[in-house]
Formats: C-alpha cells, sequence, structure tokens
C-alpha cells in the first residue's frame, strides 16, 4: 500500500462531510474559473474594440471610466495625420443602442474608406455609400435575420441593409457599422469621434510616436497593448478587484471549512493517531498525512470547481442579452489560479490541524476514549 | 547467558502535577526471551509501565533502560518504537478503512521499502498467525479474534526483539483469547521477549514469570 492510497482511503471514510468540503470550495473555484473567464473575454472584446484590423495603436479620451464616454473632437485625426510616421488614421464614434433581443448592441460610425483598415471584411453585398445605408455584423444579422436588401429602423429612421461583414471580433460582429455623420446626427455628437485608430509607417517606434501624442494632447490617451486597457475601462480593473477579492475570500471560507473538517477528522481519529505514533510513525509523517489529505480534498474540489464554472459560464451564455455583450475566454491562467487558490485553502486550512495532530502524545492519544 | 534486556530502577510517574501516582518506584528486570506477565488490578500502574517501556510516555523520574537504549536521555524515541518494540493493545486499533494487509504495512513505512516488499511482508506475517485467507479483508469483515491477531502481525512488521501486550485478550471470548496467547507462546519460543500486561490470571499463567503489582509497586513474582 502507497502512502497516498492511505491518504485517499481516509477522505472516503467520511463520505458526506468531505463531499459537503468539497462542494463548499468547489463552488469558490467555480466562481474564480467563471469571474476569470468572464474577464478574459471582456478583456479580449475590449482588445478587438481598441486594435482593430491594421491599427497599431488608437487613442481615447484621458480619465475615463469608460470608453464610451470618450468624446474627441473629429478635426485632432488630422493632426494625428500630420505627424511624422503616421501612415493612416481613423476616426470612429461609438454608440449603444438595444436592437431585437439585445439591449446592447455596438454601432459604429466609421467613413467608409476607413473599414478596411479597421478590418471590416464586407462578406455579402458592399458597404455603405449614403447616410441611410448600414451594414451588418455576421452575428447580428443571424440573430436578426436580417440580410442584404432588408431595412433596419434606428431611432424612428429606416436604414438599407447593403452588406454584412466579418472582423472576427464579438462586439463588431454583433454590431453595425454606418457612416460617420449619420451616427454623429443621431447621437448629437456631431464633430466628434469617440477613438482614433492609427496605423504605422513601417519602421516607426510606436512609443516615440504614442509620446508625442500624449505630450501634444493631455487630454488623450493612447493604448498600445491590453495591459493599457485600464486607462479607458475601469469596468476591467473593477473585475479584476472583484476576482482577487473572491480568490481571497475562498481562500478564507474554504480555509474554515477544510480545518473544520480536518479538526473533527482529527478528533475521531484521536486513538489511531495514537496508534500510528506507537508503531514508530513520527510526527513529520502524520503531519504529513493530514496536510495531504486537506489538499487532496482540494484537489476534487478544483477539478469539480472548474467543471461547474465551466458548465456555470456556458448556462450563463444561454441568455441572448449576455451572449450579445460577452464571449467567455477560458485560459490555462484562470485554471492556473484556480489551481493554485485550492492549493492554498488545503495548506492553510489543514496547517492547524496537521500541526495538533503531530503534537499528540501517543499516551494521550491512546487512552483517548 | 541471557542479557538482561529491559531494566528499570525506581520508575515514578506521576499525573495532574503530582497529585496521582502512578508508578510508586517500579524496578523490574527482564532476560532475552522470557515472557513475562505483570497482573493487577485495573489503575494499578500497568499500562503506565508498559508505555514507559515502549517509549510511549517518559517516567516523572527513576531510569529505564531497553536493548541498551537509555529511554530518558534517548532523542529519537520514533526510531526505538520502529526498530524495538511492537505494541498489541486491548483495542486491536486496526484502521478501519484499511484491509488487513494494508493494516500490517503501517508500521513499514517507515522503512525503507517498497511497495511490493512491504505487501510481501505483510502477507507473510499474516500467514504465521494464521490469517492468511484474510489478507484483503478489512476489519468489520473480521472476527474479534481475528483481529488481534492482525494486531499482532502489525506489532510484529518491523521485527520488533519485545513485545509489549497491554490486556490482548480483554475483549475476547475465551476460545479466541487462547489462540491468542497460543500465538504469543509460539513467538516466545521462537525467541521474542514479550511482556504482557493483564488481570485475568489464566492467561498471566501462560507466561514463564508473573509480577503481581499494585498501587505502582510491582509485590513480587507470583
Amino acid at each position: 500500500m502507497r502512502f497516498l492510497m492511505l491518504i485517499f482511503k481516509n477522505i472516503l471514510r467520511r463520505k458526506t462531510r468531505s463531499a459537503f468540503t468539497v462542494l463548499g470550495i468547489s463552488i469558490g473555484i467555480a466562481t474564480i474559473i467563471a469571474l476569470g473567464a468572464l474577464m478574459n473575454g471582456m478583456t479580449a472584446s475590449m482588445e478587438d474594440i481598441l486594435k482593430s484590423g491594421e491599427a497599431d495603436f488608437s487613442i481615447a479620451q484621458s480619465g475615463i471610466a469608460d470608453l464610451s464616454f470618450s468624446r474627441i473632437e473629429e478635426n485632432i485625426t488630422g493632426e494625428i495625420q500630420n505627424l511624422n510616421g503616421v501612415k493612416k488614421v481613423a476616426g470612429v464614434l461609438i454608440g449603444i443602442y438595444p436592437i431585437g433581443s439585445n439591449p446592447y448592441v455596438m454601432i459604429w460610425g466609421v467613413k467608409s474608406e476607413d473599414l478596411q483598415m479597421l478590418g471590416v471584411n464586407v462578406l455579402n453585398g458592399s458597404a455603405f455609400a449614403s447616410e441611410h445605408e448600414l451594414i451588418l455584423g455576421e452575428a447580428i444579422s443571424k440573430d436578426l435575420g436580417k440580410t442584404v436588401g432588408n431595412k433596419l429602423v434606428l431611432r424612428e429612421e429606416e436604414f438599407n441593409i447593403t452588406g454584412i461583414y466579418q472582423t472576427g471580433a464579438i462586439y463588431q460582429d454583433r454590431g453595425l457599422a454606418m457612416s460617420l455623420d449619420k451616427l454623429q446626427e443621431l447621437e448629437k455628437k456631431e464633430g466628434y469621434v469617440t477613438v482614433i485608430y492609427v496605423e504605422l509607417e513601417e519602421g516607426t517606434s510606436l512609443e516615440t510616436v504614442c509620446g508625442q501624442i500624449e505630450e501634444g494632447f493631455p487630454d488623450l490617451v493612447t493604448i498600445k497593448s491590453a495591459s493599457e486597457l485600464g486607462k479607458v475601462d475601469q469596468g476591467l480593473e473593477i473585475m479584476d478587484a472583484v476576482s482577487l477579492a473572491v480568490s481571497i475570500l475562498a481562500i478564507f471560507i474554504g480555509g474554515i471549512g477544510v480545518t473544520n473538517t480536518m479538526m473533527m477528522s482529527i478528533f475521531e481519529r484521536t486513538r489511531e493517531i495514537g496508534v500510528l505514533r506507537a508503531v514508530g510513525w513520527k510526527k513529520r509523517r502524520v503531519m504529513t498525512m493530514i496536510l495531504r489529505e486537506s489538499i487532496l480534498l482540494c484537489v476534487f474540489s478544483v477539478l469539480i470547481g472548474s467543471l461547474l464554472g465551466v458548465i456555470g459560464v456556458r448556462l450563463l451564455m444561454l441568455e441572448p442579452t449576455i451572449r450579445g455583450i460577452l464571449e467567455p475566454l477560458f485560459t490555462i491562467e484562470t485554471f492556473a489560479r484556480a489551481f493554485a487558490v485550492a492549493f492554498a485553502v488545503g495548506l492553510v486550512g489543514g496547517l492547524y490541524p496537521a500541526y495538533r495532530a503531530s503534537k499528540l502524545s501517543p499516551s494521550v492519544a491512546l487512552r483517548y476514549e | 547467558m541471557q542479557r538482561l534486556i529491559i531494566e528499570t530502577r525506581d520508575l515514578v510517574k506521576t499525573f495532574e502535577g503530582g497529585l496521582v501516582r502512578a508508578l510508586n518506584g517500579v524496578s523490574l528486570e527482564v532476560l532475552e526471551g522470557q515472557f513475562v506477565a505483570i497482573m493487577g488490578p485495573s489503575g494499578c500502574g500497568k499500562s503506565t509501565l508498559l508505555y514507559i517501556l515502549g517509549g510511549l510516555d517518559e517516567p516523572t523520574s527513576g531510569e529505564v533502560t531497553v536493548d541498551g537504549i537509555d529511554l530518558c536521555s534517548a532523542r529519537n524515541l520514533d526510531a526505538f518504537r520502529v526498530r524495538k518494540v511492537g505494541f498489541v493493545f486491548q483495542m486491536h486499533n486496526l484502521i478501519p478503512v484499511l484491509t488487513a494487509c494494508e493494516n500490517v504495512q503501517i508500521p513499514m513505512m517507515e522503512l525503507k521499502l517498497s511497495n511490493t516488499e512491504r505487501s510481501e511482508k505483510a502477507a507473510n506475517l499474516l500467514t504465521m498467525v494464521g490469517l492468511k485467507e484474510r489478507l484483503d479483508f478489512v476489519p468489520t469483515k473480521l472476527s474479534g479474534g481475528e483481529r488481534q491477531r492482525v494486531a499482532i502481525a502489525r506489532a510484529l512488521a518491523n521485527d520488533p526483539k519485545i513485545l509489549l501486550a497491554d490486556e490482548p485478550t480483554g475483549n475476547l471470548d475465551s476460545a479466541s483469547g487462547q489462540e491468542i496467547i497460543q500465538t504469543f507462546r509460539k513467538l516466545n519460543k521462537e525467541g521474542r521477549t514479550i511482556v504482557l500486561v493483564t488481570h485475568d490470571k489464566n492467561m498471566a499463567e501462560q507466561a514463564g514469570i508473573i509480577y503481581h503489582m499494585k498501587d505502582g509497586k510491582i509485590q513480587g513474582e507470583i
């Protein structure tokens, strides 16, 4: 018999108690997995928005809590275009409208000549040519059951659908694009854009151009990578903080649960621990046994919790409103984080019971009734 | 000439800050290969003496030497228990979720043996105590006598020179008790030193030497 087998059998002695302990920790792990996947999805979507197509970086208003609040004067695009090393610039106004069952459809106001730079690939039909024309993302086209030649009403105005496009990014493909001027009129934001996308000449230093922009336009901020998304979306930072808080809570609550379970187990097995010490087991081996039992409980928890987390997120995605704005992204890092949390729970929760068990005097333990 | 394997001098053991005096100056000598029974009423200090001889407890004062090791100054009593002594308790104290064979392997985990070696050794020991057909039985599937024989096999796992038995037949019917005592006699004939604590006169009579204990003192040989 291997030592691990003994540990495994010890856990299975009180199946119901072990199962409830595992379930308790699993719920914490599932929450970490679900929050992590949703946050990864949101980060990826934001990154898609801010690094569309051939753009090397994007510009938004500085000091905003959410990208949708960004407001940049459109004529700044011309000034940025004139900077050394800048190949192309596109100003985009972003609006959010309720369409069909999705209350958060993203509408892009963009000049049709900028569509290619933004990675918009028209699959069917053609780009919009007038103010009352628009193109639909592939996903929203399927959701709404509308295609080229159909009409769509926005703010009581009728628009002709001239094309279906694909970008590969969830927000864009579940949204639609129309002329910049028309969206500025609908949004009452004439002369303003939300984001400016910038494509650089080959060999141009990204850092140099971004530095020039942030120096020359103190009200603007440049976003070069996902790590800088917090500059324009504090929601992601809040989600990250919430995820961390949940992890800490999971360690704390799970740890108490594990401690309780292991302490009960030790009280029940006091005489047995006395026998183990009597036959020569070292204190360290008793401690290792209890700690490993505790960690093994948490390993089971991370397996079940991960499964619950994935199932939970998939169920969440059945809701059209959520599906319209979120695409969960399960990464190795998310599962690694959950595993690290579970391991910490097992270690922290098992440490005190293991110490207590190892400190039991064999003669006292053998007399324990 | 047989050598002295257990020797105690004026052993005193008190509990609760000296209020309870379990041992009150016990001096005992056991030669290698002897089968010694210590008899006495409940609470006379028999088990306390056995625990001290087995390195499970320390005396308040006095000296105790087992197989050349001074237990009062020994730093590693775990190693002493692994190699030198085997315990058999009144309650079998087997781990309920493990099979007979697995229970016997428990003490071997402190030795550098492979899984196969442990398993083979445990099977041999169980065969020796007459449980060849019960290797994979968990304790609940064994009779009281069989469980105690598994406990004896466990005590022999690391081939100790000395067996310490604390009321090993206390929870058994007379037939099972006889089986256990015959097992002890057989082990003694093979050369093992046995110290048996009991209040059962019939069982004590199976030993070569019987000491009577009362009020924490050995009153003399019967």
